[in-house]
């Protein structure tokens, strides 16, 4: 009787062992798809509110917590007035985005932007960018603005609307075709700065960080073309910009801080504050000492968020390590 | 007559050997996947022309990789390739080379006459398109792998998506809405992968990596961001070990076929962290290598062959 039993148990021993085998070696499989919705975690806190953007989401980060402050429904690249008060932010779906107008707590009260058409795809428009004027009083934005004669040329370019009526919109920037466009616009003393795009006779894709007095002027680099710098934030009294630059590299950024200039319209040369794998969108803390940014913590990971002194000191330092923030949406760091 | 108790030692063994078959059971259990993928997308050495099956990890070797809309508006024998890249490894010295293969190349196809280089794959297979790009690029291919659209979108959502910096905006009106097997493959979209660095899921890295209309550049912008994307996913699946290929091998069956054996693909992973994106060679075969041009009805890229195989020749010699 005793040996059918321990025979049994062996029998059932092994086949536990087995299962364990299986088990054990799917635990030493890389598993890098791990993101946290950033209200599960909590961070070290930083001085002011952060909004930022997670898969369709807005966040606000204030105390070293996350709010979620808009459900996930492509919500993305917020926008803050310089009141504090009011967000912009763009809801961005299959073939077109918009831009609406939300309220510090994330609730939506007017709709700036109308791009969706229930016909053709092509009909419809994206919107990105949204940037506010120091004044409050002008939003800059992204809008593709389609030619007539090519169906195939969807270039972004740069526009601006009085915020007191949200009409009335008018182009700033004029793209090189077939580059994709002008985009990032940032608002600065004597104009906007941005991104702009051109393709070299040797088909080299060049970004240089462009600034334009008025609206449809020729503009003028504050970058050079071979260093390929994207993605500019200004500082609080605009008198440094921030930027991502690559010098052509495929998988290495970095982070560069250049004092600007506004009465030659120039920038000093730049400092690097960080090289790492990649670097995206940048901005500076309200009080011009800091730049948040947002950066994977591990090579090939999700995008976290840093911040580095202006000076270099204090040194990088990542926020958070497990969430997934849409690289695209700049942190939007406020004093309140 | 008193029966004799076996002794203990063999019983012992018994058991012994009993754990050690349950535990290879397990992980034979857990490893079925990579094996049934090999032995559903392996083509056998025989069926490849010049197959070079005695390279070991330390002497250069190519792999053509090839790229095909696998959708519902193609019958699944009869798919072109959209992509073909050519890389060359060399292991001893650490380099690498990928050369982008324009799919409107207009060139004789051994068996088939004068077509775009991408039909060669619809017509004959793997063996057609190796055939026409040693015998027009003069190289010889040791190993092919093939991956269709939603094996690269498996992919990279396996890999948990990949990293890149995209150098500008890429904006398409008119993107194939043709991943739906149950849609209509003829539908499109509007795509825009906006600028910088990026953190792509699957459908957002084949957009970047397949949209056209867009580009100035056109299909030459396409290879280059073909390329970056091979980089971005030879850089993260660095990150695998071993116990990653069952759940890749379950995402992509049926959606890669190769001639690479578990032998070489052991050996790849062995040196791939030998390699980064410095010491990659990429080569498009941009004008004036290529000329556009007008051929059988259809616009096609003629090649400059004078100019082509000495660049070649410097990368895959």
């Amino acid at each position: 009787m005793t040996r059918p039993l321990i025979g049994a148990a062996l029998a059932l021993a092994m086949l536990v062992f087995g299962f364990g085998v299986y088990h054990a070696a799917g635990l030493l499989k890389v598993d890098h798809s791990m993101v946290n919705r950033p209200n599960e975690i909590t961070a070290p806190a930083l001085p002011g509110t952060v909004y930022l953007a997670q898969r369709g989401a807005l966040y606000r980060f204030r105390n070293g917590s996350f709010t979620q402050i808009t459900p996930e429904g492509g919500w993305m690249q917020p926008a803050v007035s310089p009141d504090g008060r009011q967000l912009v932010a763009v809801q961005r779906k299959t073939n077109y985005s918009d831009l609406f107008v939300l309220t510090a707590t994330g609730r939506p009260t007017s709709q700036i932007t109308h791009n969706n058409t229930s016909a053709l795809p092509e009909y419809n428009h994206w919107v990105f960018y949204p940037r506010f004027s120091s004044d409050g009083s002008t939003l800059f934005y992204d809008y593709d603005h389609k030619d007539g004669y090519s169906s195939y040329q969807v270039d972004l370019a740069i526009f601006a609307t009085p915020t007191a009526s949200w009409r009335s919109s008018v182009q700033w920037s004029i793209p090189h075709p077939y580059t994709g466009g002008d985009v990032s616009p940032a608002p600065i003393q004597g104009g906007i700065v941005f991104t702009k795009f051109w393709i070299d006779d040797q088909s080299m894709v060049h970004s240089q960080v462009w600034l334009q007095a008025r609206p449809r002027s020729q503009g003028v680099p504050l970058t050079p073309k071979d260093v390929n710098c994207v993605q500019p934030a200004v500082s609080a009294d605009q008198k440094s910009i921030a930027m991502i630059c690559t010098r052509g590299q495929t998988q290495s950024t970095e982070l560069n801080v250049a004092s600007y200039d506004a009465t030659t319209a120039t920038l000093g040369i730049p400092t690097t504050l960080v090289k790492a794998e990649l670097i995206a969108s940048p901005a500076f803390s309200p009080d011009g000492k800091s730049i948040a940014y947002l950066a994977p913590v591990t090579p090939g990971g999700a995008f976290q968020l840093w911040t580095v002194g202006v000076s270099g000191n204090p040194a990088p330092r990542a926020f958070t390590t497990t969430l997934g923030l849409d690289s695209s949406s700049s942190p939007v760091w406020v004093a309140n | 007559m008193e029966l004799r108790r076996p002794s203990p030692m063999p019983r012992a063994w018994i058991v012994i050997a009993g754990f050690l078959i349950a535990g290879i059971a397990g992980l034979g259990a857990y490893f079925l996947p990579v094996f049934e993928t090999a032995a559903n997308s392996t083509l056998g050495a025989g069926s490849i022309p010049n197959l070079n099956p005695a390279a070991t990890p330390t002497q250069p070797f190519t792999v053509l990789l090839l790229g095909s809309d696998d959708d519902a508006k193609f019958p699944p024998d009869r798919l072109n390739t959209q992509s073909m890249i050519l890389i060359r490894v060399d292991p001893t010295t650490k380099q690498a080379t990928m050369l982008s293969i324009p799919r409107d190349l207009w060139v004789p196809i051994p068996d088939q006459g004068t077509g775009k280089i991408s039909t060669a794959y619809q017509i004959g297979g793997a063996k057609a398109a190796i055939a026409a790009v040693e015998s027009n690029f003069k190289v010889h291919i040791d190993d092919y792998v093939w991956i269709g659209l939603n094996g690269l979108v498996k992919l990279i959502d396996e890999l948990g998506g990949v990293n890149l910096f995209i150098t500008n905006p890429v904006l398409d009106d008119f993107y194939p809405a043709d991943l739906n097997p149950n849609g209509n493959p003829y539908d499109y979209y509007r795509i825009a992968v906006l600028p910088g660095a990026s953190h792509l899921d699957g459908v957002r890295a084949l957009q970047y990596a397949r949209s056209r209309h867009g580009d100035q550049r056109g299909d030459f912008a396409r290879s280059e961001r073909q390329q970056l994307l091979l980089l971005a996913i030879k850089a993260k699946s660095k990150h695998w070990n071993i116990a990653n290929l069952p759940a890749v091998a379950n995402v992509m069956n049926g959606e890669i076929k190769t001639s690479i054996g578990l032998d070489r693909l052991r050996a790849l992973l062995a040196i791939s962290d030998d390699f980064d994106g410095t010491h990659i060679h990429r080569v498009v075969l941009l004008p004036p290598y290529t000329n556009e041009g007008y051929a059988a009805g259809q616009d096609v890229l003629f090649p400059d062959w004078g100019r082509i195989l000495p660049l070649v020749h410097q990368s895959f010699p």
